[in-house]
């Protein structure tokens, strides 16, 4: 599957179809993969494809000067469909080379699941429907559905819904709707004042270095309200009762238009559950307005579009 | 200055022993997430699972959040609240590339300027070092003039050799600070050749480099290559991970909360990353992601030895190690033009 | 019920100018009587109303926030009170999953001539926001 896809971006450069090419490239650590930006044609031979190939690339589309061909996930097209939707990203200026994808493997669970760090662990072999974990000589076997990453186990997209070319074959999705929303259904079973509690001592933990923010491709505001200090909405401190409003705006903001790839909560360093909101967000979405976000390119955009009459009865 | 030990197992009376004069600050975990806080009074489980915290021990000196003063407005006039002089506290447990990150952002908090609340914080904490039995494969401190084990910056440095813990005094105060423990004992020769061969395995285990020869000059010769610093600077998300996360940075902003007549000065972090960090009316100089990470690199590299003759770079790894996107400062610098590339990893 | 002493709600109203405001204008000159627990904040049209605007006022200390438009189909720029519809219903709904009650946040449509409307309207949300007391969501630890 590599090969296909060196070939095919090797060839979107030569014929000059793009500008850059965006992908996945081995990383510096053990099991990692980085983003690869790059015009030359000698980088292509890096472009890998594995259950480490986390980061949302549609995120760049909004930077990058020139025409792209870029590798996309299911959710990843998702993101991109909706940039275009948005008029972030001129459909003729991108060229997708899909990658359907079974699933990514969270690192931190195998950690958490082996005790060890990925450093000391030898090998993660993905069989199927197991996972095989060699670290000190010993081997574990271990379900995927426990070292998968929620949003994948829960994953509704698997082959991206736009592309211009696809790498393999479709596959089928995972689907799962109680496994990708555990902490969601927990959350709903408190009561309001034991879900404040919850969110106010997660928020009190946030430094609000704005990973969240700035790995999410459906933040592209040029300056995000946490900027405007005239008036200031929120302060540039880590007040916690700053931060929630941060973050709750945040997912307001973004609605219709998160495809739950995950990364908020993956880049998070201090580990706080934002996929909790996300998701819930875009569950929100489709049950409130039945829309999902970047499956239509055509489509107007959720904040764009109305109904003539709808949730008419949360209103007076 | 003599070598003291102490078996593993008596560590919590002895961190029990120093409870009644400090405030203990141990290594624990929150949400999985590794930090600095407060010792409960009895789980030392941390001497099993410790590698480094997410957050480096700057944090206790120049916090992601601190009240600089709160104000009040009445009849009368102004009044002014200052926060008070810290209590005592002892860190326990800090590695040796944190120790040496605070030592050298004391440089700039010492300068022209003396920085009042770092400075009470600072007075007033002991550091006693723990030296890495396990660094992970994202160090590089040998490249950085340090050691797994480095005991310079610390009062006093404990290293890890079983069952028991080498104790090093580096200090007077450290003297001080084993006087009343009965726990604590003389150390042997032998025990301390075990500790040698301990460190030297430690230091063994730190394969990632970088070449810092002339580094500040290559940068400078590197200055106006604009697509040398775009290639370099693709990747990056412009977040503030790696700023906030390191140990040599120290950049924040200030931010005045006001409700009615009342109100308070804070101080947080900041970061060179952020794209609005240094906008001014007129202009931004620093508008373009490339012109952020030509900067960060710089100022680490070649400004601040410049000023400090010392590279603000201690080989901790965190920034490698949970960037986003796994940009890697030693991949930058090992691929400088005029760089030995020596460095190895997996 | 019984009237809670001491505490009065206080309530920010985020009227449009077109029909809420002079709905609210028309129970004044009405001679409506509505209690007085409401701070207006006049805007172009609800669809100028960002969410952010609701939070921040919660945080400063408002017991509720309403924002009120002119009806669907009826609006002054045509599509700008679809557009607060769809938001403020997410944000309601989303205010309740983190812990924010529902009723603290609140939207209507009221005509620029419906003034009796209006007092109406604003005497259900103070009664509301009333049972669910005052809102110390925000407030510092130790206040």
């Amino acid at each position: 599957m590599e090969q296909v896809l060196r070939k095919e971006a090797r060839k979107l450069l030569e014929e000059e179809k793009v500008d850059y090419i965006v992908g996945f490239a081995p990383g510096s650590l053990k099991f990692s993969t980085t983003p690869l930006i790059t015009k030359e044609k000698e980088e292509i031979a890096s472009l890998v494809i594995n259950p480490f190939i986390v980061n949302n690339l549609a995120k760049f589309l909004t930077e990058v000067r020139g025409r792209v061909g870029i590798v996309a996930k299911g959710c990843d097209s998702r993101s991109i469909v909706s940039l275009i939707q948005d008029n972030q990203v001129v459909k003729e200026d991108v060229v997708i080379i899909g990658v359907p994808c079974s699933g990514l493997i969270d690192i931190v669970k195998v950690e958490n699941l082996v005790g060890k760090d990925r450093d000391e662990i030898d090998d993660i072999a993905l069989q199927g429907e197991k996972v095989v974990v060699t670290a000190g000589g010993k081997k574990r076997e271990l379900p995927t559905k426990e070292v998968f990453f929620e949003h994948c186990l829960g994953c509704e997209f698997p082959t991206p819904q736009e592309y211009d070319t696809l790498i393999g074959e479709p596959v089928a999705a995972l689907g799962d709707k109680e496994l990708s929303r555990k902490k969601i259904k927990e959350l709903q079973d408190m009561t309001p004042e034991q879900r404040w509690a919850f969110w106010k001592e997660q928020f009190r933990r946030c430094i609000r270095c704005y990973a969240c923010r700035q790995a999410c491709p459906a933040c592209f505001c040029e300056r995000c309200f946490v900027e405007e200090s005239q008036p200031q909405w929120v302060s540039s401190v880590p007040q916690w009762q700053d931060n929630l409003i941060f973050q709750v705006i945040r997912n307001i903001h973004v609605a219709g238009r998160c495809t739950d790839c995950g990364e908020c909560e993956r880049v998070c360093p201090q580990n706080i559950p934002l996929r909790s909101l996300s998701k819930k967000m875009s569950d929100l979405v489709e049950e409130m307005f039945h829309y999902k976000a970047g499956i239509d390119r055509s489509a107007p955009a959720l904040m764009s579009a109305y109904e003539h009459a709808e949730a008419e009865d949360l209103i007076r | 200055m003599t070598t003291k030990k102490i078996r593993k197992k008596d560590i919590g009376k002895l961190l029990g022993i120093w409870s009644q004069e400090f405030s203990v600050i141990v290594p624990s975990k929150e949400e999985g997430v590794a930090k600095m806080d407060r010792w409960d009074g009895k789980d030392i489980s941390f001497l099993d699972w410790y590698r480094n915290t997410v957050v480096p021990s700057k944090d206790n000196f120049l916090p992601p959040m601190e009240k600089m003063f709160s104000f009040q407005k009445n009849r009368d006039g102004y009044h002014i609240e200052v926060p008070q002089d810290e209590q005592k506290q002892l860190i326990f447990g800090i590695r040796p590339c944190d120790a040496r990150g605070i030592a050298i952002i004391d440089k700039v908090f010492t300068d022209t300027y003396e920085d009042r609340y770092y400075l009470s914080k600072r007075k007033n904490t002991i550091l006693i070092g723990l030296s890495c039995t396990n660094p992970y494969d994202s160090c590089f401190c040998i490249s950085l003039g340090l050691k797994p084990t480095e005991s310079a910056d610390v009062d006093l440095m404990f290293t890890d050799m079983g069952d028991e813990f080498l104790i090093e005094e580096t200090a007077d105060k450290g003297e001080e600070l084993l006087a009343a423990a009965s726990v604590v004992k003389e150390a042997t020769k032998a025990d301390e050749a075990k500790a040698k061969t301990v460190k030297a395995t430690a230091s063994g285990m730190v394969m990632r480099r970088i070449d810092t020869k002339d580094v500040g000059e290559k940068l400078q010769a590197r200055f106006s290559d604009k697509d040398y610093w775009e290639k370099v600077a693709a990747k990056c998300i412009s977040c503030g991970v790696c700023t906030f996360l390191c140990p040599t940075c120290f950049c924040f902003d200030i931010c005045d909360e006001l409700v009615k007549k009342q109100g308070a000065r804070y101080r947080g972090w900041d970061s060179c990353s952020f794209r609005l960090y240094t906008k001014m009316p007129m202009e931004n100089p620093r508008e373009e992601k490339w012109q952020r990470v030509r900067q960060k690199v710089c100022h680490k590299f070649e400004f601040y030895p410049m000023n400090y003759d010392v590279i603000a770079c201690t080989g901790c790894g965190r920034c490698i190690r949970l960037c986003p996107v796994n940009w890697d400062i030693t991949q930058i610098l090992s691929r400088l033009p005029g760089s030995v590339t020596s460095q190895s990893h997996k | 019920m019984e009237h809670k002493s001491e505490w009065e709600p206080r309530i920010l109203g985020v009227l449009c100018k077109w029909c809420s405001y002079a709905g609210a204008d028309l129970a004044g000159t009405s001679r409506k009587k509505y209690p007085a627990n409401l701070r207006i904040l006049k805007v172009p049209c609800s669809g100028r109303v960002d969410p952010l605007l609701i939070l921040k006022c919660l945080r400063l200390g408002f017991d509720g926030v309403v924002v009120s438009g002119c009806h669907p189909g009826d609006c002054h720029y045509q599509t700008g009170n679809y557009r607060a519809r769809r938001r403020i219903a997410l944000t309601k709904k989303f205010l309740e999953y983190i812990g924010i009650p529902e009723e603290r946040v609140k939207a209507s449509w009221v005509s620029a001539s419906e003034g009796l409307k209006f007092a109406q309207v604003v005497a259900e949300v103070a009664k509301d926001i009333e049972e669910v007391g005052p809102n110390k969501l925000f407030a510092r630890d130790g206040d």
